[in-house]
């Protein structure tokens, strides 16, 4: 398992430069930001001081080679707005997103699949009909619509939530619940699918044969042997939740890396924007590793090689 | 458990996952002053950057010498007493006495000098070099006064004079202006207690202020909320005092909701570029085209229509109506798409012409609004545009590069002088779209004047000028809105989206 991991991170590399370069040539094909920074009546001093000061006056494979060699040592350039190194704006708002992302995660699985077993388990039921309406519903409208529609519902008419911000558990409902929801809806039709597979098998009327109890038969028996699939989608998961972060975060004005990748792009902030993209997609490859360890330890059929 | 048990289970697994759970809000205190604005500032020393968000967060800590109040349109000072004229370009500012900076460096000439410095020196305040370029130099005379010459004689002194703030020198050479902005120490009405990213600004009452305190306000928490919607949703829940940029659709279920709307006339004026530049061959050299144009457009249509009336009719001219050099002898262009297609076909063009219209996406309040419906109203008369949609961006960089044409659809906000917002319009500023010999001797002549009344005479006659030759389609004023709750009185930002606290107060809370 060892080397498999190891191999795995050896392959890590190739992604995460082609993703670099990607990144820093399509930034800088948007454009020179330096009129985003300065107001419209600057002098040409203070616009040519401004490209001078970072870099942006000097041909473009010597800005890339300037970039890769700085970000060879763990320097990944200043803001072009906070002066700031910009791996340190990402890392400040990191625990925001964690927070949120945890919450979210939290969510869609604890009702995603509880709902999936209950379709499954009651196949063909109106119960059934109504977690699947649930569920393509859920998969079907746009995050940054559910985020609207909650905002108006909950916290305006009902008043039971704040808008926004970072204040607390209250904040933390809306916005996690609005980024569940895509999901949880997947999590909720994987489940009942592979529930369905797993419910007909021989070893579960075995095992009820055996006297165990319905609830044993279904969560450990059924469940147990269906969750494979269900952990796939969700590490896969893992990178549509980043991206719904950007939205999410800021129409609940949440404070984390997304909001920061949103006004960077914008302003053209480009280092801002390569620590960003660098980072998700660090995460993205991360989860997907996490997901094949796990299954290691879900199904020991599952050997890593 | 047998089946039925299991029903029971997962029912009750299923309630308690779907229930959250609601603690109590965390609560604000009554004399918390909660402020929505759409950007968390990246600096708050206020000449870091000329963006409003910034700016207003950074002047509740740190003060300038003078403020153009919005409620008189009057200079009124702040740190000086008042200043006086020596020559044309010599003045002697008095500063007020008794007042120290939150970290016990007293404010004096000393500390105005080396503020002027930061602003005059390009490399620590770029954002502000039209501004610092005025100034030729500053000292101190004695510890409350400081003599400062400008270049050559500069009309909106004033307004430059209220551009700088003033910061502690001894703090300032301490930590620069990075470490400054991350921890202002000012004079202002407040201090910074605590600064957390993208989420909140905590500023506690200072005081030991020097001026009047705010009624009912011991603390101001400046919150960052981009989405403009979730903005007025938040003012309308009450979570809000007050919150800035709030879209016009929003207005009325605020006021519904026992808000008030705030509706201050912006300085940014909205027209049609229509250039004249020799780089820029196109029907719109001849001055029949360019007031073809002018008729053609339905500014009471756009106004009522896409702003529902909150915006205002520029009366054919660039300087807003209580602006010195209004003339208040100029109109519109009435809409007359008839008349358009007569001067037309009288400059040549009886079937019309093809033309490219550029406009941003993402600038201007509904700017792809309004430049659709311009779209429309030229085809009606036959110049039938292609429309070039721009990112903000990219948008600014045409601008400024002079690319925009031959017709471009522009709001330009400038500070408040006529000077500088005519001189957009003189034929070598880097984005003007006019090369006219008597604009340009005009502009000049208002430029070199000092009298304000022979001031008002000379932009009365360019803007009589400007209308005759269409320099440019006149289109409209924008409004920007503000809302605040229902018990906080005076506050009135200014038409650059600035503003102050001072004589602001919050009802019985």
């Amino acid at each position: 398992m060892g080397k498999y991991l190891l191999t795995r991170l050896l392959y890590v590399l190739p992604s995460l430069l082609g993703v670099l370069i990607i990144c820093f040539f399509l930034t800088r094909l948007s454009g020179d930001p330096t009129h985003l920074f300065m107001p419209v009546d600057a002098t040409d001093e203070a616009l040519a001081a401004f490209r001078a000061k970072h870099g942006l006056d000097r041909s473009l494979p010597e800005q890339f080679w300037l970039f890769v060699y700085n970000a060879l040592q763990g320097d990944f350039g200043n803001s072009l707005r906070f002066s700031v190194p910009a791996m340190n704006l990402v890392a400040e708002r990191l625990p925001a997103t964690l927070e949120l992302a945890m919450a979210t995660l939290l969510i869609a699985v604890t009702i995603g699949i509880p709902l999936g077993v209950m379709a499954a388990y009651w196949r063909g039921r109106p119960i059934d009909t109504g977690i699947r309406y649930l569920a393509a519903l859920g998969q079907s409208v746009p995050t940054f619509y559910w985020g609207i529609v909650s905002i108006i519902v909950l916290a305006l008419w009902m008043r039971l939530l704040p808008t926004g911000g970072r204040d607390g558990l209250t904040s933390l409902v809306l916005p996690a619940t609005t980024l569940a929801t895509t999901m949880m809806a997947l999590i909720i039709r994987v489940t009942r699918s592979s529930m369905l597979n797993v419910i007909e098998q021989d070893y579960i009327r075995t095992a009820r044969a055996k006297g165990q109890t319905e609830f044993v038969v279904v969560v450990r028996h059924a469940l147990g042997n269906s969750i494979i699939p269900v952990i796939t989608v969700i590490a896969l998961q893992f990178g549509v939740l980043l991206g719904g972060v950007v939205v999410t975060e800021t129409v609940f004005s949440w404070p984390g890396v997304g909001r920061l990748a949103i006004q960077a792009i914008y302003a053209r902030d480009y280092p801002v924007v390569q620590a960003v993209v660098l980072f998700f997609a660090v995460v993205f490859v991360f989860a997907n590793l996490v997901a094949d360890v796990l299954y290691s330890f879900v199904d020991p059929r599952v050997r890593l090689k | 458990m047998k089946r039925r048990s299991f029903h029971a289970l997962a029912l009750a697994a299923g309630l308690l996952a779907s229930t959250a759970i609601f603690p109590a809000f965390a609560q604000n205190a009554p004399s918390d002053l909660i402020v929505a604005q759409a950007f968390d500032p990246t600096s708050l020393w206020p000449n870091f950057n000329t963006a409003s968000d910034e700016i207003n967060a950074g002047a509740l800590i740190t003060e300038p010498l003078f403020w153009t109040d919005p409620k008189t349109n009057k200079m009124m000072p702040v740190l000086a007493l008042g200043y006086e004229m020596e020559d044309d370009t010599t003045i002697l500012v008095s500063l007020r006495q008794g007042v120290s900076f939150t970290n016990g460096e007293p404010f004096n000439a000393d500390a105005v000098v080396a503020s002027f410095t930061n602003f005059m020196n390009p490399d620590v305040a770029p954002a502000y070099g039209r501004y610092a370029s005025v100034f030729e130099s500053i000292e101190k005379v004695d510890d409350n006064t400081v003599r400062i010459k400008t270049k050559s004689p500069y009309p909106a002194l004033e307004l430059a004079l209220g551009k700088v703030y003033i910061v502690p020198p001894a703090y300032w050479a301490e930590v620069g202006a990075d470490g400054f902005g991350a921890k202002p120490v000012g004079t202002g009405p407040f201090k910074l207690e605590e600064w957390r990213r993208d989420d909140r600004i905590v500023m506690t009452r200072n005081e030991t202020y020097w001026g009047e305190p705010l009624k009912g306000i011991e603390r101001v928490i400046l919150r960052p909320v981009p989405d403009d919607m979730a903005r007025a949703a938040g003012i309308e829940a009450g979570e809000f005092d007050i919150a800035t940029n709030i879209p016009i659709a929003n207005a009325a279920a605020i006021e519904a909701a026992g808000k008030k709307i705030v509706e201050v006339p912006s300085y940014r004026i909205f027209s049609l570029e229509l250039s004249n530049l020799e780089m820029h061959p196109s029907p719109m050299h001849d001055k029949l085209v360019r007031q073809a144009v002018n008729y053609a457009i339905d500014k009471d249509g756009i106004i009522d229509g896409l702003f529902e009336g909150r915006a205002k009719h520029l009366n054919g001219q660039l300087l807003r109506s209580n602006q010195v050099g209004y003339n208040p002898d100029l109109t519109d262009y009435p809409y007359d798409p008839e008349k358009a297609k007569e001067l037309l076909a009288e400059a040549g063009y009886p079937d019309g012409f093809e033309i490219d219209f550029r406009f941003p996406s993402g600038r201007y309040v509904q700017d792809q609004e309004v430049a659709t419906a311009i779209a429309g109203m030229l085809e009606a008369v036959g110049i039938r545009p292609n429309m070039i949609q721009l990112e903000a961006g990219e948008f600014l960089r045409q601008l400024v590069g002079r690319e925009l044409a031959p017709i471009g659809y522009v709001g330009l906000g400038p500070a408040d002088d006529p000077d500088l917002q005519m001189s957009q319009y003189r034929s070598d500023w880097r984005y003007s779209y006019v090369s006219d010999p008597e604009v340009d001797r005009l502009i000049d002549a208002g430029a070199a004047e000092m009298d304000s009344g022979k001031r008002a005479v000379i932009y009365q006659e360019l803007s009589k000028y400007m209308r005759d030759q269409a320099s440019v389609a006149y289109l409209f004023q924008n409004v920007d809105l503000y809302a605040t709750g229902s018990d906080v009185q005076g506050f009135l930002p200014r038409g650059d989206q600035l503003w102050m606290l001072y004589g602001v107060s919050v009802g019985d809370k």
